[in-house]
């Protein structure tokens, strides 16, 4: 938290259709695991996306978007245009874009594997400006590129991290015992109640 | 994945209003199947912020007679390059309340967990607006000395009149109490300003402070209510830092709290889906059965919906505007070691403004300056939000308003307004009940400053959505999920 006045924070969205492997990838990314075994819907917000109904408070303030599909499923790519569509209308111009076609290790799998060209993945990006590889959490292939390759992106707009105005305003206030609440001149009387 | 039709439902709660989505929030950590419905394709109902594009749909429904509570809708911007940003770059408000420190909405907001999704920020001085005897000088604001630091300090009074208001302000942080209340009962139900007048000799000037501090619509307010309010305002003083008693929930204000709501009932697993309504209901039938807008029919032990029954002759005006300019001298802390506020309350009085014909305001016009500190538009410009209770003369007055705080504002040049959206709210006395298996809130009230009565309905929707699973203390008290620490947005 020391170097909250030097380093930017970032706010990297996933988003996708249920089921494409949004937080198998995260895992993987941030903690190096993989659980083949859960694959229990991210509560909710699966329902979210289902309906389409996220609301535009979970795109504030984001300066890029990881826009994942299943290759080995033909409708979570069909669904990809709508996806672009929905992060295009609620970021701010200039926001980092990347399509990513997850579960990479299906593609020649034993259940009819890959039912997206990896070309068919990068027309798309490219009709969006945005960035595209394919990955797979499981054998770890491309796992880290997406992440490295969305904030190379982020950092070399310029105003993109002005104009996604994320992070602490100096007038921001602090409710609760935030542990965050040293760095942004907040106070907090001793005797506060809630 | 669950169909929506071959589950039995145990709450339909149809509008995503603030209130609707706190009981989404409330209904979160337990087993019942929420569905969440809302005929617009937009959060927040009444309580919504807009995109500029957002804004255009949304006066072409009102309009078109489809949003309920909202009449005489326009916009208003110049042509050819208007010196706007970009659509999204605007959140614009529809009720853009403040919050008292000591509201129970922020309590809860805390216990919760819910408080991490949202950031507030300060809400700053709060002014009159006086206009200039010589009309060819502009106008001027008057801050408000609201703690006692600011009265010993302020040049604005004279010694007299600021030993009164040293004596008020006693008074009223411990209203409620032997003897004060000897002094104020007898007076309860007439105004507040004939109380300051007779018990405590204000003038007319100082009575006016007081009164803006009320926020009172009308500026009528009774002493009953008006020393409620002004101790919840002076009380909440300082609770989170030096100089500011009130805060304002980034990006929009409730729209934002309830959004947030909606995303951790979303969490706790009830389904949303926007953009569809009830179409019909049969609830003489247990369950009852809802057929959908969008051709789904379900079944649901209750349903909680917004009033929408008649609505009451009397209404507000707004017009919010977007003018090209920080206003830096209105967001200066006043008091060191208070954070920057992003939100100034400035008040026109009766009587302090006049219509183009000539004719003196009969009630007071409040504004609330917002800067972009509240991501509600670019740095370089602010937001403007004015309200008043609707007369035949209004609109205009609203305009004059507009103007006429810009020249008290003007340095070497008057900032220039952008962009202008009016339209007219109308106000309802409707009370918040259940009614067999249905629930119904109330409308939302257009007061400036969030009224914790509205929890209680809320609370009450609980229960009766709860039955005998209501646990009171569990009430929208709550540990953190795993991972949904503050900046890991990602999870959830």
């Amino acid at each position: 938290m020391a170097s909250d006045d030097t380093l930017p924070t970032l706010k990297v969205l996933l988003i996708g259709p249920s089921g494409a492997g949004k937080s198998a990838l995260l895992t993987r990314y941030c903690d190096d695991e993989f659980d083949p075994e859960t694959s229990a819907a991210t509560i909710g917000i699966d329902f979210k996306e289902r309906f389409r109904t996220l609301s535009t408070s979970f795109y504030r303030g984001a300066h890029g978007v990881l826009l994942v599909y299943d290759i080995s499923t033909r409708a979570s790519f069909l669904s990809m245009e709508r996806w672009f569509n929905e992060a295009e209308a609620n970021t701010v111009e200039g926001v980092a874009l990347y399509l990513v076609g997850a579960k990479l290790d299906k593609a020649d799998g034993p259940d009819g594997g890959r039912e997206v060209t990896t070309e068919e993945g990068q027309a798309l990006a490219e009709a969006h400006g945005a960035k595209f590889c394919e990955a797979s959490a499981k054998t770890r292939e491309n796992v880290r590129l997406p992440f490295v390759d969305i904030v190379d992106k982020i950092v070399q707009t310029p105003g993109l991290i002005q104009n996604a105005r994320l992070g602490r305003a100096a007038g921001a206030v602090a409710l609760g015992t935030n542990n965050g609440s040293g760095g942004y001149g907040a106070y907090l009387p001793g005797g506060c109640s809630c | 994945m669950e169909s929506l039709t071959d589950t039995l439902w145990d709450v339909v709660i149809c509008g995503t209003g603030l209130q609707q989505s706190l009981l989404a929030l409330a209904l979160s950590r337990s087993d019942k199947k929420v569905l969440h419905i809302d005929p617009n394709d937009f959060y927040g109902d009444a309580e919504a912020a807009f995109s500029l594009q957002e804004v255009e749909s949304w006066v072409e429904k009102v309009e078109a007679g489809k949003e309920g509570l909202f009449r005489a809708a326009s916009v208003e911007k110049p042509e050819g390059d208007t010196g706007l940003s970009f659509p999204r770059a605007y959140s614009l408000a529809l009720a853009p309340q403040l919050i008292h420190a000591r509201s129970t909405l922020l309590s809860q907001l805390v216990s919760s967990r819910a408080y991490r999704q949202v950031e507030f920020l300060a809400v700053g001085s709060f002014s009159i607006f006086k206009p200039s005897p010589d009309p060819s000088q502009n106008p001027t604001l008057v801050r408000i000395p609201s703690t006692r630091e600011d009265v010993f300090s302020t040049t604005a009074i004279s010694a007299k009149a600021k030993r009164g208001l040293m004596k008020f302000l006693k008074f009223v942080l411990d209203y409620d109490s032997t003897p004060q209340t000897d002094t104020w009962q007898p007076h309860a139900d007439a105004p507040l300003a004939e109380f300051l007048l007779k018990e405590f000799k204000m003038d007319e000037e100082l009575q006016t402070y007081i009164i803006t501090l009320t926020l009172s619509l009308d500026g009528k307010i009774n002493t009953r209510d008006g020393l409620a309010v002004i101790r919840r305002h002076l009380s909440s003083m300082g609770m989170y830092g030096p100089g500011f008693a009130a805060l304002y929930p980034k990006w929009g204000g409730l729209s934002e709290i309830a959004q947030v709501s909606c995303r951790a009932s979303a969490v706790g697993g009830a389904v949303y889906m926007l953009g569809t309504g009830v179409k019909m209901m049969n609830d003489q039938e247990d369950p009852i059965v809802v057929e959908l807008t969008s051709g789904d029919t379900i079944k649901t032990r209750k349903v909680v919906r917004s009033n929408e029954g008649a609505t009451d002759e009397s209404s507000i005006n707004r017009l919010v505007a977007v003018v090209g300019s920080s206003l830096k001298s209105l967001f200066e802390s006043t008091v060191e070691g208070a954070p920057t506020p992003a939100v100034a309350i400035v008040a026109f009085p009766a009587g302090s403004l006049s219509t183009t014909a000539g004719e003196a305001s009969q009630s007071p016009v409040y504004l609330s300056v917002h800067s972009g500190d509240t991501g509600e538009c670019p740095a370089n410009q602010s937001i403007l939000y004015f309200t008043t209770v609707s007369e035949p003369t209004s609109q205009d007055l609203l305009q004059r308003a507009l103007y006429s705080f810009l020249a008290a504002v003007a340095g070497e040049t008057v900032p220039q307004c952008l962009y202008k959206l009016q339209y007219k709210q109308l106000r309802s006395s409707l009370q918040s009940q259940p009614n067999g298996l249905i629930f119904d809130f109330a409308p939302p009230a257009s007061s400036l400053a969030f009224d914790d009565s509205t929890l209680q309905s809320v609370h009450d929707a609980w229960k009766m959505v709860l039955g005998d699973d209501a646990v009171e203390e569990e009430y929208l008290t709550f540990t953190d999920r795993e991972g949904a620490m503050d900046d890991d947005e990602i999870y959830d």
